[in-house]
C-alpha cells in the first residue's frame, strides 16, 4: 500500500506539467544527448549512441541491456524528469501566454518545438532519420486507413493500392520533371525547382488515388454489406496487375532515382497536415455523420444523413491520405516497385491500425509507431519476429478488443491547456 | 474448340480449389458474419498434414508391416487428414475467434489474419525454407479425347470436390446440425434461447470448413506437388473474394462463385493476354459486383454489424 | 528516498566507467549481410546466410584477413530485410552509419538490391549483390558491385545455344510477369530471338503472376502455337510445376531454362519430369572439379543438402569482397577512406577465380564471366553441356 501512495505522490508532482513543459523537458534531453551523448555511452560500456532507445541493439547484445537502460535513464529519463519538475511554474505562465494567442499562432509554436525535438533527435545518425521518416509515413497511412476502418466501420483491402497510385504518380511528375533519365528523358525543368513543385506531385499522386477510390466507391456503396472488402480487395489485384504491365513504368523493374526531395522537414510538415486534416474531419459534421451511418445507417439516413454521399467523400478523402504517403514513401526510398503495395502491406497496415485502436486519431499514430519500432527491434529475432509481432496482436485484440487506445481524437485546446491547481490565478 | 474444351478441363480442376476453400469462409461468414482470414493458411496445414500422413502411410507400407495399394493409401490420406486439420479449426476457433465474440467483427478477422501468420511462420521453422514435394499417390494416366488431354487426376479432383459440396449441402439441408446452423446465419440472437448449443455449432463449423479445406490441400499438392508455406495466402484471399461473391448463406452459390473464378481466370488468359489476366479478371468481377450487388444467391439484406 | 536511488545510479556510472575503460579498441573489418530470411523467399536469405557464416569459419581460422602486414579479425553484421523494399534501405542505412561496415554483401533480390543500392552508393559504401540481375542495381553507381552475370548476356547465349543445338526456329516463352528477373529475361531472350529468325518466330509470349500453380490455360494456349521448344526462366518451383503440366497437356518437346533453374531441390520436385532438359547457369554441380566441388561438399556435409546457386554465389562475394580488402595492400582505420580503396580496388580486379567461374570486373560494377549450359542428366543430375564466354 504505502509504495503505491508513493508513487502516486511521486507521480502527482508531474501531473502539473503542461505540454509545453514536456516539450521543453524532450528538447533538452535530446540536445544532451547531441553534446555528450556520445561520451557518455562509451563512459556506461555501449560501442556508440543506442540508435531507437537501446531496442535496437538489446536483443542483438543481451549483455548490453542494463548498459542501455542505463543510458536511456540517464540522457532521457533523468534530465526529462528534473527539468519538467523544475519548470512548472514557468512552463505554465509560458503555457498560459501562449493560450491566450490566436489558436493557429499557438499551434505553429508548438509544432515548431515538436520538429525542433525531432530534427535534433534525428540528426545524431541517419539510421535514426530514416526510421523516424518512414514512421511518420506510416502514420499517415493508418490514419487513413482508419477513417475507413474505424470511423466508417467497413472493411477496405484497397489502402496498398491508392498508397501505389499516389508513388507511382508523384514519382513519374518529379523523375519527369527534374531528373535526367533513360524512361523519361531529360529533365523538363530546372532540379532546383523540385522542392517548389514537390508538394504539386504529391496532390497530383492523392488526386489519382482519390480517382481509383471513385472506382471502388461506386460499385461498393450501392447497398450496406460486405461488399467493400472484396470490390476493394479486386481493386487491389487490379492495380498491381496494372502496374506491371505498365512499360511505362517499367512494370515490375519499379522506378528508382527519384529525386532526393522527401526531406525531415517536408515529410513531417505533410504529417502535420494529415494528422490536422483528418482530425478535423472526423470532428466536423461529416465525421459525426459517418460514425451515425457506421453504428446504424438506416437510423443516420432517418436523421437526413446522406449516407452514401457521406462514405463516398469519406473514402475519397482517405485514398487522397493514402496517395501523398505513397508519394513521399516512393521519395524517401527513391525507388517504387509494384511488389511493394500487396498483401504483405495491407497486412501490416490493418495490423497498425487494430493494434493503436479504432475511431482514433491517437490510437493510429500509437499503432503505427510501436509496430514500426517493434520491427524494428525485434529484427535480430529473425524469424521468430513474425511469431512474437502476431502474438502481441492478438493478445491486445482479446483484452482490448478495439485496439490500445479506440475512439479518441486530438483536442488541440485541451492540449493545450495550462495545467495549472485549482486554486491557482490564470 | 479443342483450345477451348481443353481450357474448360483446366477451369473444372482450377476452379475446385477455389469452390472447395470457398466454402469454409462461406459457412463461417454466414453464421458468425466473420471474415476468417486465418482460412488460407489452413488449406495450406492441411496440404501439410496430408504430406505428413501419405508419407507415413507409405512408409508403413512398403516396410511391409501393412501393405496397402495407392488408391487406398490416398482415401486414408484425405480422411485422416480432414480429421486432424478440423482440430486447427477448432483450435484456431477457440483461441483467436470466441474471445471475440462480442468484439467488433473487423477485430477478429486481425486476430484471424495474425494466427495465419503464425501458422505460416511457424511451419517455416518447422520445415525449413524447403519446399516440400507431394508424394505422387497415383500415377499419372493421360487420355486424349478428341485432341484434349485429360488426366485422371483432373477427373478425381473434380469429382471429389463436387462430391464433398454435394455432401456439405445435404448435411446442411437434411441434418440437425445443419439445421442449427442455418437458423444461426438466420438470426444469431434467438437461436441460444431456443437451446441450440452455439459454442459446439460454431465449433463444428469450423471444424467442417477445415476439413473441406484439408481436402482441397491435399487435392491441390496431388494436382501441384510443390508444397510451402506461404502457398495458402493468396490462395485464401481469392477464395474469399468468391465467398462473399457467392452471397451470404449460400452453400452453392460459394462453389458457383468459385467455379466462377476459375474459370474467369482461364478463360481471360486464353482469349486475352496472359499478361493482363488479374487486371481483367478482377475487372470481370467487379462489374458483376456493380450490377448484382448481392451476389448470386445470397438474399439481399442489411447487414447488422455488431460494432 | 529519492537521494538513495540517484546515490545508487552515480555508483554504478562510476563502476560501469571504470570496469568499461579498459576495452581494447581492436580494428576489426565489419563486413555487413544484407539478407532475406523471412518473407518471400526465406530460401535465398538461408543459403546467403550459411555461405557467409563458412566463409567467416576459414577466415577466423586463419585468425583474420591480413592486409598489407596486419592481421585483422572480421566481424559479420547479419541482417535481415524481410524481403522488402523499405526494410533493406533501413538495413542497409544501419549497417553503414550505425554498425560502420567496410563492405556490404546483398541484398540479394532486385527489388531489395535496386534502393539498397542506391543507399550503399550515397554513402560512398561498396556493395556486392550476389544474385540480383537487374541493370538498375549498379547502373551510374560506381559503388556496386554484383557477383552474377546479366540478363542481356544470358538470353543471347540461350538463344543462340537452341538454334545452334537443335536447328529450332519456333518459341514459346511463359514467364512471371510481376517477377522482374523472369520479366528481363523473357524479353532479352526473345528479342534475341526474333533477331535471329525474324519477327513473329517467338510463336507464344505467356505469363502468369508470382505464386500462380496453375498454368494450364497458357500452356494450352502454348502446345496450340506451333512452338518448338518452351523457354521459361523461371524459379525451380514453378518449373516443376510447368514441366509436369506441360506434360500432361501433351508437350513432349524440350523445356529449356535459365541460371533460376539451378537448385538441387529442381530435381525432388519435378522427378522424372525434367530429365533431359537444358538450362544455362554458372556451374555444373555434377561435374564439379576443384574449389567448387570442395564448397558443395562441404556445404552439403555442413548443412544437408547441395547449396544453390545463390549460396554459390554469395561465397564468391565474399571471396571478392575479401581480395579487395587484400589488394588495398593496408587499411589506414578510416572509414571513409577505407571504403575508397576498397571501391577502388574491387573494380579493378581481374580473372578472379570464383567457384562460379572467373570473373574481371572491367570500371563498372558487372563481371564478365563465363555462362554454362547444363543438361538434367538421366539421373537427375545437372551435367555439364557446353560452355559459354563473353
Amino acid at each position: 500500500m504505502a509504495s503505491t501512495t508513493t508513487f502516486r505522490t511521486f507521480r502527482a508532482g508531474w501531473s502539473r506539467v503542461p505540454l509545453i513543459g514536456w516539450f521543453f523537458g524532450a528538447l533538452l534531453a535530446v540536445t544532451l544527448e547531441r553534446l555528450v551523448g556520445n561520451p557518455l555511452a562509451l563512459a556506461v560500456g555501449l560501442p556508440k549512441i543506442p540508435a531507437l532507445f537501446g531496442l535496437d541493439i538489446m536483443l542483438k547484445k543481451p549483455l548490453l541491456i542494463p548498459n542501455a537502460v542505463l543510458y536511456v535513464l540517464l540522457i532521457y529519463g533523468l534530465p526529462m524528469g528534473i527539468a519538467t519538475r523544475a519548470s512548472i511554474a514557468p512552463a505554465n505562465r509560458l503555457a498560459t501566454g501562449l493560450f491566450r494567442l490566436p489558436i493557429v499562432v499557438t499551434t505553429v509554436v508548438y509544432i515548431g518545438f515538436l520538429y525542433a525535438i525531432l530534427h535534433v533527435w534525428a540528426e545524431v545518425n541517419d539510421y535514426r532519420a530514416l526510421v523516424l521518416k518512414l514512421t511518420l509515413i506510416a502514420i499517415m497511412f493508418t490514419l487513413s486507413l482508419n477513417v475507413i476502418n474505424g470511423y466508417m466501420g467497413e472493411f477496405s483491402c484497397s489502402h496498398p493500392g491508392f498508397m501505389a497510385l499516389g508513388a507511382y504518380c508523384a514519382s513519374v511528375f518529379s523523375l519527369g520533371l527534374f531528373v535526367d533519365n533513360r524512361f523519361f528523358g531529360t529533365a523538363l525543368l530546372p532540379p532546383a525547382l523540385g522542392p517548389f513543385l514537390f508538394p504539386v506531385a504529391l496532390v497530383l499522386g492523392g488526386i489519382l488515388a482519390a480517382a481509383g477510390a471513385l472506382i471502388v466507391a461506386v460499385p461498393s456503396f450501392r447497398t450496406r454489406g460486405d461488399y467493400l472488402a472484396i470490390i476493394s480487395l479486386a481493386f487491389l489485384f487490379i492495380v498491381k496487375s496494372l502496374i506491371e504491365n505498365l512499360e511505362y513504368v517499367r512494370g515490375p523493374r519499379g522506378l528508382s532515382g527519384q529525386p532526393d526531395l522527401a526531406s525531415l522537414p517536408t515529410v513531417f510538415l505533410w504529417t502535420v497536415a494529415c494528422i490536422w486534416s483528418i482530425n478535423n474531419f472526423v470532428r466536423s459534421t461529416i465525421g459525426k455523420a459517418l460514425n451515425a451511418v457506421r453504428d446504424n445507417e438506416m437510423a443516420a439516413s432517418a436523421m437526413t444523413v446522406n449516407t452514401r454521399r457521406t462514405k463516398m467523400v469519406a473514402f475519397l478523402f482517405s485514398a487522397f491520405w493514402a496517395g501523398i504517403a505513397g508519394g513521399l514513401f516512393a521519395h524517401v526510398l527513391r525507388y517504387v516497385n509494384p511488389g511493394t503495395f500487396g498483401i504483405q502491406t495491407l497486412a501490416e497496415v490493418l495490423a497498425m491500425v487494430y493494434f493503436g485502436g479504432l475511431n482514433s486519431v491517437y490510437g493510429s499514430i500509437v499503432g503505427a509507431v510501436s509496430i514500426s519500432l517493434l520491427g524494428e527491434a525485434l529484427r535480430p529475432l529473425e524469424i521468430f519476429k513474425w511469431i512474437i509481432i502476431p502474438l502481441l496482436l492478438i493478445l491486445v485484440m482479446i483484452y482490448r478488443p478495439t485496439g490500445l487506445i479506440a475512439f479518441k481524437d486530438v483536442d488541440v485546446t485541451a492540449l493545450f491547456r495550462p495545467k495549472t491547481g485549482p486554486g491557482d490565478e490564470v | 474448340m479443342v483450345i477451348f474444351l481443353q481450357n474448360l478441363v483446366n477451369a473444372l480442376q482450377w476452379g475446385s480449389f477455389y469452390a472447395l476453400i470457398a466454402l469454409g469462409y462461406s459457412m463461417v461468414y454466414s453464421i458468425l458474419m466473420l471474415f476468417n482470414f486465418a482460412h488460407g493458411d489452413i488449406f495450406m496445414v492441411g496440404a501439410y498434414i496430408g504430406f505428413g500422413v501419405s508419407i507415413g502411410l507409405l512408409a508403413l507400407s512398403s516396410s511391409g508391416a501393412l501393405a496397402m495399394p495407392n488408391w487406398l493409401i490416398l482415401v486414408l490420406t484425405i480422411l485422416f487428414s480432414m480429421f486432424l486439420t478440423s482440430f486447427v479449426g477448432m483450435i484456431v476457433e477457440r483461441v483467436g475467434y470466441r474471445p471475440l465474440r462480442n468484439a467488433p467483427r473487423a477485430s477478429a478477422a486481425i486476430t484471424g489474419l495474425m494466427i495465419g501468420i503464425i501458422l505460416e511462420t511457424g511451419n517455416l521453422i518447422l520445415m525449413g525454407a524447403r519446399r516440400v514435394s507431394f508424394p505422387s499417390l497415383i500415377q499419372t494416366t493421360t487420355y486424349t479425347v478428341g485432341g484434349v488431354f485429360v488426366t485422371n487426376k483432373k477427373i478425381m479432383i473434380v469429382l471429389v470436390s463436387l462430391l464433398l459440396t454435394l455432401a456439405l449441402h445435404q448435411f446442411i439441408r437434411r441434418t440437425k446440425w445443419g439445421m442449427a446452423m442455418r437458423a444461426m446465419a438466420f438470426d444469431f440472437a434467438v437461436v441460444p434461447l431456443m437451446g441450440v448449443p452455439v459454442n459446439t455449432v460454431i465449433a463444428l463449423t469450423f471444424a467442417i470448413g477445415s476439413a473441406l479445406a484439408a481436402a482441397a490441400g491435399i487435392l491441390f499438392g496431388i494436382a501441384y506437388p510443390v508444397l510451402d508455406p506461404y502457398m495458402g495466402i493468396l490462395f485464401g484471399w481469392k477464395a474469399f473474394v468468391a465467398a462473399i461473391l457467392g452471397g451470404r448463406g449460400s452453400i452453392l452459390g460459394a462453389t458457383l462463385a468459385g467455379f466462377l473464378l476459375g474459370f474467369t481466370e482461364i478463360f481471360v488468359a486464353m482469349i486475352f493476354p496472359s499478361t493482363l489476366r488479374d487486371l481483367i479478371a478482377y475487372s470481370i468481377i467487379l462489374l458483376i459486383l456493380t450490377f448484382r450487388p448481392h451476389g448470386f444467391f445470397g438474399e439481399p439484406y442489411s447487414a447488422r454489424l455488431r460494432l | 528516498m529519492r537521494k538513495g536511488s540517484l546515490f545508487g545510479v552515480c555508483v554504478l556510472v562510476v563502476i560501469m566507467a571504470f570496469s568499461l575503460t579498459g576495452r581494447a579498441q581492436a580494428e576489426t573489418i565489419k563486413i555487413g549481410i544484407n539478407a532475406e530470411l523471412t518473407g518471400d523467399i526465406p530460401k535465398v536469405g538461408e543459403g546467403t546466410k550459411f555461405a557467409a557464416q563458412m566463409w567467416l569459419e576459414d577466415v577466423k581460422a586463419a585468425g583474420g584477413i591480413t592486409v598489407g602486414k596486419k592481421k585483422y579479425p572480421v566481424e559479420l553484421v547479419l541482417e535481415d530485410n524481410e524481403s522488402k523494399a523499405e526494410s533493406a534501405v533501413k538495413v542497409a542505412t544501419k549497417m553503414i552509419t550505425e554498425d560502420g561496415v567496410l563492405v556490404m554483401v546483398g541484398p540479394q533480390a532486385s527489388k531489395q538490391a535496386v534502393p539498397a543500392g542506391g543507399i550503399a552508393n550515397n554513402y560512398k559504401t561498396p556493395m556486392i549483390t550476389a544474385w540480383s540481375t537487374n541493370p538498375d542495381t549498379t547502373k551510374d553507381r560506381p559503388y556496386v558491385f554484383r557477383a552474377c552475370f546479366l540478363d542481356p548476356f544470358q538470353g543471347p547465349v540461350l538463344a543462340n545455344f537452341i538454334t545452334s543445338e537443335f536447328k529450332f526456329t519456333k518459341a514459346a516463352v511463359l514467364y512471371d510477369v510481376a517477377s522482374d528477373y523472369p520479366k528481363g529475361l523473357a524479353e532479352f531472350f526473345k528479342q534475341a530471338w526474333e533477331k535471329l529468325h525474324g519477327k513473329g518466330s517467338v510463336v507464344a509470349y505467356e505469363s502468369f503472376t508470382t505464386k500462380d500453380t496453375d498454368f494450364s490455360s497458357q500452356l494450352t494456349k502454348i502446345i496450340n502455337s506451333g512452338a518448338q521448344v518452351l523457354f521459361t526462366p523461371q524459379y525451380y518451383n514453378e518449373v516443376a510445376l510447368i514441366v509436369q503440366q506441360a506434360h500432361q497437356l501433351g508437350w513432349k518437346k524440350p523445356i529449356v531454362g535459365s541460371d533460376s533453374w539451378g537448385s538441387a531441390e529442381l530435381v525432388n520436385l519435378c522427378g522424372k519430369d525434367c530429365y533431359g532438359d537444358f538450362f544455362s547457369t554458372h556451374y555444373a554441380a555434377a561435374g564439379a572439379k576443384g574449389a567448387t566441388k570442395a564448397f558443395i561438399d562441404r556445404y552439403k556435409a555442413k548443412y544437408g543438402y547441395v547449396p544453390d546457386d545463390v549460396a554459390a554465389l554469395t561465397w564468391d562475394s565474399m571471396n571478392l569482397a575479401q581480395t579487395a580488402i587484400q589488394n588495398t595492400g593496408g587499411l589506414t582505420g578510416d572509414l571513409k577512406k577505407d571504403r575508397e580503396k576498397v571501391r577502388t580496388a574491387m573494380s579493378q580486379i581481374k580473372k578472379f577465380n570464383g567457384i562460379t567461374g572467373e570473373m574481371t570486373f572491367s570500371g563498372s560494377g558487372d563481371p564478365s564471366k563465363c555462362a554454362v549450359i547444363v543438361k538434367i542428366s538421366d539421373k537427375g543430375e545437372f551435367a555439364f553441356y557446353k560452355s559459354v564466354c563473353p
